[in-house]
This record gives C-alpha cells, sequence and structure tokens, in this order.
C-alpha cells in the first residue's frame, strides 16, 4: 500500500497529464481544517476562493469517531484566464483523518507544502488549545487564519490566542470585517478621541475587537455597549452613530481572500486582541 | 477632516486603500471617442470599486449641443459598450448623480461661465470642495484656449490638476510651446501628462520584475545581454483617423511615447523611491543617454494591401482620407544605443507598426549564449540563447526561455518557456491603465505621468530622425498588411547578425 503521500503524488502527476495545456501555478499553500461541523462551510468558501488565489489546497477533514486512516481524494480545480483561452489549475487535496491521525496532521501535511512558497492555515471553529493537532500546524505553518466569531468563550479565548501571537501571525475575519467600520472610526478623529462608550449591533467578536482597538489605540478605558446581530449592522459613539461604510459587505470568500494576502504579524490586530479581554 | 491627519492613532495598520480628496473632473471633449472608449468605462469601474471620492462630481464639456441626460444617456451606453465590468445600475446611477454636461465652443467666454456654474453646483450639491481635475481630451488645436481659460479662471479654492493627452506636440519646438503656455499657468506639479502606456499593469511590473528580485539586477547590463528587442505591434490600421494619423505617423503615434517610454523603463537605473520624481529622474538620464542612430539604423516603411487573419484588408494610401501618394509611415525599426557604462554598445532594437499580423507589444531581453555548451553536437540546432520576455499584452507576464534536456537517450537540448501569467497567479482581471492614471492623478501622483524633460528629449530623438527622412523620398508602400514590415527591417537587425525573435 503506498504512503498517503505518495498517493497523492501519483494521483496529481496523472492529473497533470490530462491537463497538459493548463497552466500550474500556485501563490501558496493554503491548509484548512475544518471539523465535521464546519466541513461544509469550508467547501462553499474554497469553491469561491480559489479562483481568487491559485494554490494548492490542503482541506483536512478530521473525524476521531471514524476508523484510524486517512481517506485522500485529489483534484485539479482548472479555471479560463481572464481574456485568454489559457487555464490555469489549481491542486486540490482532500484528506479525511480519521481516529488517532486527527492527532498527527503535522506529519501528513508538511510533504505536500509547496517549496517556498507561504503556507496558510484556516482553522474552523474555535481551535483545541494545547492540542497537538493544534500545536503541529502552528508549527508548519507561517499563518493562521481564524474567525473568532466562530467562537463560544468569548473574549476568554482571545487570552489562548494572544499566547499564539509569538509563535505564528495570526489573522482573524472577524477583524477583517470591521476594517471598513474602523476607517469609518478614524475618519472622525480628533472628536472621537474622548470618546467614553462605543455601541455596536453585530457579532460579539467584531464588537469586542472594535471596542480593544479604540481601547488600545487610544490608551485609554472605553466601554462597549453590544446588541448581538449575524452581520456588523450598527456602530456608534457616545450614542452618536457612525456613518456606514460604503459598499455592500464581503462575503465568506472574500474575506478570506483578503486575509490570504496578509503577511507578517499585525501589531494592531494583537493589541486590540489583547484589550478586548 | 481628513483621516490621514498626523498624530491620528486610529489610521495606523489599517490597510485602506488612499482615497482620493473630493472633487470634480472636467472633461474637454466629453463626446468624443477617448471619453466614450477609456475615460467613462474607467470612472465606472473605479465607482464600482469604490475607488472614486465619496464626493465627486463629472462635468462634460463639447460642442455638441444636447442636454445633460442626453450626454448621461450617451455615457451609459459607452459604459455598458466598453466597461470591463458587468453593468450594475446602481452604480451608475450613483454616478450620473454627479454628471452635467455644458455645451460650449471652448473658445466662448460665455460657455466657459457656464462650465464655472456647473462646478460651483457640483461643490453646493455634491460637496467637492473646489478640487478640479481638468482632462483635455481635445485636438492639439483646441488645447491653448481652453488651458488660457482655465489659468485665467483659476481659482484659489481647493487644489488643481490638468491631465493631457497625447500627442503631446508634434516636435520639439511645438512642444516647447505647449509646456510654455502649461507653465504660464500651471506648476509641473499640476500637469499630467498621459501617456497610457504607463498605466498599463505589466509595464509597471517591469520595475518590480527589476527592482523587487535580486536576480535580474546584477545579469541587467552590457556584461550579460546581448541585445534587447522592443516591439508595439498592432494588427489593425488607422480606424478612420487618417487626418491625425496622416500628420502624425507611427513615430509621433507610438515611438515618440509609448515606445521611447519602454526603453526608458527597460534601461534605467534604480530609483531611490518610487517617488515621481525619482522614478522619472532616472528615465530622463536615459532618454538623454540615447544615441541619435544613423539614416541606416532606422527603417522606415508603409502598409500595402495584405491579409489580416484571412481577410483582405486595404492599403494606407486606400484607407479613407489618406492621400494617395501618401508617404506617411506606418512602421518604423530602429536600433538605438544608450550612451551610458550599463548599456555601452548593447543595441536596443525597437519596432512598431500597423497592420502587422498581429497585436503585440513585448520586451525580449536576449542574453548572451552559454560560453561553452559541452554539448557540442546540438549546439545551434536547438539550443538559443536565453531569453526574458515580458508581455506588455496580450497574455500579460513574463517567460523566460531556457534550455532543457529532452527525455530519453543522448544529450538532446530543446528551448522550453518558464511562463508567469498574470491571470494565471493573481486571478483578478488587469485594470484598465485610464483607471490607475485617473486614480493617480486625483491622488496627485505623477509618478506614471511623464514630465516636460522627458517629454522633450523624446522629440529631440523624434527630431532628428525626421529631419533625416526629409532627404529621400520613400517608396512606399514597402510591406503588405500582415507581415512583420518591410525586408529593410530584417536587413537592419540582420546586419549585426541577429535576428528578429521570432512570433
Amino acid at each position: 500500500m503506498a504512503s498517503v503521500v505518495a498517493q497523492v503524488e501519483r494521483r496529481l502527476a496523472e492529473l497533470r497529464v490530462h491537463h497538459a495545456e493548463g497552466t500550474r501555478t500556485s501563490v501558496m499553500t493554503h491548509v484548512a481544517w475544518a471539523p465535521p461541523q464546519w466541513a461544509a462551510a469550508a467547501r462553499r468558501t474554497l469553491a469561491g476562493l480559489d479562483e481568487l488565489h491559485p494554490s494548492r489546497t490542503i482541506l483536512l477533514f478530521p473525524d476521531a469517531r471514524k476508523a484510524d486512516r486517512i481517506g485522500v481524494d485529489v483534484e485539479l480545480r482548472c479555471f479560463t484566464i481572464p481574456g485568454s483561452s489559457r487555464e490555469v489549475c489549481s491542486e486540490v487535496i482532500e484528506l479525511r483523518l480519521g481516529g488517532d491521525r486527527t492527532r498527527v496532521p503535522g506529519s501528513i501535511v508538511e510533504p505536500l507544502l509547496i517549496t517556498d512558497l507561504p503556507t496558510f492555515c484556516r482553522w474552523r471553529g474555535l481551535p483545541p488549545w494545547g492540542k497537538p493537532e493544534l500545536e503541529q500546524l502552528v508549527d508548519v505553518c507561517d499563518r493562521l487564519v481564524v474567525d473568532s466569531s466562530e467562537w463560544r468563550g468569548l473574549p476568554g479565548a482571545y487570552t489562548q490566542l494572544a499566547a499564539l501571537f509569538d509563535r505564528i501571525a495570526v489573522s482573524d475575519i472577524a477583524w477583517g470585517r470591521s476594517l471598513g467600520w474602523r476607517g469609518r472610526l478614524a475618519s472622525l478623529w480628533p472628536d472621537v478621541k474622548s470618546v467614553k462608550t462605543l455601541s455596536v449591533t453585530g457579532p460579539r467578536a467584531d464588537a469586542l475587537l472594535l471596542a480593544g482597538w479604540l481601547r488600545s489605540r487610544l490608551t485609554r478605558p472605553v466601554k462597549l455597549s453590544h446588541r448581538s446581530a449575524p452581520e456588523l449592522e450598527r456602530v456608534a459613539v457616545d450614542g452618536e452613530p457612525v456613518p456606514a461604510p460604503r459598499g455592500p459587505a464581503l462575503d465568506a470568500s472574500d474575506l478570506l481572500s483578503a486575509e490570504l494576502d496578509v503577511f507578517g504579524r499585525d501589531p494592531i490586530y494583537e493589541a486590540a486582541v489583547s484589550a478586548a479581554r | 477632516m481628513s483621516s490621514r491627519e498626523d498624530g491620528n492613532p486610529l489610521v495606523e495598520g489599517l490597510r485602506l486603500r488612499r482615497s482620493p480628496d473630493s472633487c470634480a473632473l472636467v472633461v474637454f471633449g466629453a463626446t468624443g471617442d477617448l471619453t466614450r472608449r477609456k475615460i467613462f468605462p474607467a470612472l465606472y469601474a473605479l465607482a464600482l470599486r469604490r475607488l472614486l471620492p465619496e464626493r465627486f462630481g463629472v462635468v462634460g464639456v463639447a460642442r455638441t449641443e444636447q442636454t445633460t441626460k442626453q450626454w448621461i444617456a450617451d455615457m451609459k451606453k459607452a459604459v455598458r459598450e466598453y466597461a470591463r465590468d458587468d453593468f450594475d445600475a446602481q452604480v451608475w446611477n450613483e454616478l450620473a448623480e454627479g454628471m452635467r454636461y455644458v455645451a460650449t465652443d471652448f473658445a466662448e467666454d460665455e460657455g466657459q461661465d457656464r462650465v464655472v456654474d456647473a462646478l460651483r453646483d457640483l461643490d453646493e450639491q455634491r460637496g467637492c470642495s473646489g478640487n478640479r481635475l481638468y482632462y483635455l481630451a481635445v485636438p492639439p488645436n483646441a488645447f491653448e484656449t481652453i488651458v488660457n481659460e482655465l489659468g485665467e479662471r483659476r481659482s484659489t479654492d481647493g487644489w488643481i490638476r490638468l491631465i493631457v493627452e497625447k500627442p503631446f506636440g508634434h516636435d520639439r519646438d511645438s512642444a516647447h510651446r505647449l509646456n510654455e503656455i502649461l507653465q504660464q499657468h500651471f506648476t509641473e506639479q499640476e500637469i499630467f501628462r498621459i501617456d497610457h502606456y504607463l498605466g498599463k499593469e505589466t509595464v509597471q511590473n517591469m520595475l518590480a520584475l527589476r527592482f523587487a528580485n535580486g536576480i535580474f539586477e546584477p545579469i541587467w547590463n552590457r556584461q550579460f545581454i546581448d541585445h534587447i528587442q522592443i516591439t508595439v505591434g498592432e494588427s489593425i490600421g488607422i480606424e478612420g483617423r487618417a487626418a491625425f494619423y496622416e500628420e502624425a505617423g507611427v513615430i509621433r503615434d507610438v515611438f515618440q511615447n509609448h515606445l521611447l517610454q519602454l526603453v526608458a523603463l527597460t534601461a534605467m537605473e534604480p530609483p531611490i523611491d518610487f517617488t515621481a520624481d525619482s522614478v522619472r529622474n532616472e528615465k530622463v538620464k536615459v532618454l538623454r543617454s540615447l544615441h541619435t542612430p544613423g539614416p541606416k539604423s532606422v527603417v522606415r516603411g508603409q502598409y500595402g494591401l495584405g491579409f489580416i487573419e484571412g481577410e483582405e484588408v486595404p492599403g494606407y494610401r486606400e484607407e479613407p482620407g489618406v492621400a494617395s501618394d501618401s508617404t506617411t509611415e506606418t512602421y518604423i525599426a530602429a536600433k538605438l544605443y544608450v550612451d551610458n557604462w550599463r548599456w555601452a554598445d548593447t543595441p536596443f532594437y525597437v519596432r512598431a507598426g500597423k497592420r502587422l499580423p498581429r497585436r503585440e507589444t513585448t520586451i525580449a531581453i536576449q542574453f548572451q549564449r552559454a560560453p561553452h555548451p559541452p554539448f557540442a553536437e546540438i549546439a545551434g540546432e536547438g539550443l538559443r540563447p536565453n531569453v526574458l520576455l515580458i508581455h506588455v499584452q496580450p497574455d500579460e507576464g513574463v517567460s523566460l526561455a531556457i534550455g532543457a534536456k529532452v527525455p530519453g537517450a543522448g544529450m538532446n537540448i530543446r528551448t522550453v518557456h518558464m511562463d508567469f501569467l498574470y491571470g494565471g497567479a493573481f486571478r483578478t482581471s488587469l485594470p484598465e491603465a485610464y483607471e490607475r492614471l485617473i486614480l493617480d492623478a486625483m491622488l496627485g501622483d505623477a509618478t506614471l505621468f511623464t514630465r516636460s524633460d522627458e517629454v522633450d528629449e523624446q522629440w529631440g530623438l523624434v527630431d532628428a530622425i525626421v529631419a533625416a527622412w526629409k532627404r529621400d523620398r520613400p517608396n512606399f508602400p514597402n510591406y503588405p498588411a500582415g507581415s512583420w514590415g518591410p525586408a529593410g527591417a530584417d536587413e537592419l537587425i540582420r546586419r549585426d547578425g541577429r535576428s528578429w525573435r521570432r512570433h
């Protein structure tokens, strides 16, 4: 029985023969960790993403309740290049990890990474802080992309996240989603300097991060008043509504796509997380 | 208040695009082809991506008598026809709300008063803050009148900028004259001379390729490069522009601006930073270093009847509006030398023409052959020198031709291409050059616009070539439409033991 890596490589070689005209282009390796409850969402996001970021995508679907084995599927996703008859193909490697294999993803992923290109890991749901699967992927990836609005236990979970900052660059989709609102708040300078209360209608994570950002940038306390909503709908400072950002809100693929364009640590985000707790 | 104000801790780390100040764009020549095909599709693309200022308006100025409503309908049609994006009615309606049209002869005081009124109306209704971006999309003969009117009526409220379309003059003297007119009323920082080639992503990528990669610059010189070929080919003819083309020819239409800019970007020294003056200082040094080519180093041509993509097309002299004995050139090939330490004795073979087999703009850097390939039996057959090929258009990207072993017994070497395709690596459609340039002008960034001294140097070279042409009458037509130019162009490069790149 061939190893998983050998199976993947053989299958990729076969697919490349069938798509000989397609250009193989990658700008990164994109690893996605998606437990069963997140599998469908991960596939949906990927469908809107790999046309934007040609990459080798390694989809990891862990399920410790299943048999101790690794299931493999490999496909090439080819897209016509705008304004050209040529195609560009991205590689999608789907690995279904069962039983104890869910605890050793690092050794499976590492030989499949594309050398010299950055590796992003999108972690779906709340990461299992301190567990081997998270620890291993943190060690092999350059950037961890989370969406803290998927988490329960906020703001406490930000403490565990902050513990990773010195080991891996972190992006948070909840933070990306608030960019337009942060721009609006920044445009209120210097009136916003003396703000006492920030009111946010939207996901709790987005509200906590906005408040943490204001506190850390202004180096003074800002009280948060939060009303829950699925989207960031309204922001007000000391009761005065802040004009909404222009344009429609980005969808999940676009938000992840924006995070995949960022390299290196984001000290402003890290400070916002620390002040959100 | 400005979000970029110093001391605002909230702007730090915001990954927001720099947003232009509120302003009004005034397009002179608002019913012309350029406005319909390029300017409005670009404005629409910027509006769609929320890159225009929040407070923005457009005043269209042209001689055609029509209402604002009619003009908006015409521009809407143009956007539907020429924009790179699908039409979004909401985006268009937002843009159209800030559009006004003024029908006037540019010389009429009363008409200019109405332009001022329209702008005042936009300031009041849209909050354009008195900032003005004037776009002169007009024939050269209307230029002086408009510039003088604008200069005399310039307000002290807000900033003022002028985008000036090519052709910028007809020769060095006329370019000087235009610069004098402009500089009577406006500073160089307020003047944005467009060469739309500089707005192309792939042209800017030349700078990224050279100066963001450690591997190229050490070999980007006479020691490692055998020669450089730059091709600006068009398969189309003059497309009804006979009046312009008869006066301009390819030397003024393409060589003086696009082609020499590509030479400058290829040959320039690394700028200390990417500011307008740093980049343009380096480009102008190259233009000043260009050796005036002798008559044998320049070949001109004019197309005759031929075939393009299987269709018979007329010769240049048979085009409507062209004199039957016209000596206007539609093709130029030249061997240029950049007389400096880096490029001494390294030829730049450049060519541009109409009715060539295909539309293609490329910069080919041909490196010297390997000094001693140990594969004697195949040398000269499959193995060609390495070529770094920059595809400006179409198929935007970069490819490197390298020798690779053909699988199997023996040591057969064949040239293969390693390709980087823009559309492959970055899955977004490339912005049109005019989008970038209009946005940069709104932001006051002149890096991708040509400065007066660059234009001056470009015309100096062109004047020298044209002066030599006046001494003899060419035997035109001398290449059939659908070919790669006259035999003389092949001879020009063959004399040096080289050949034009294979297509």
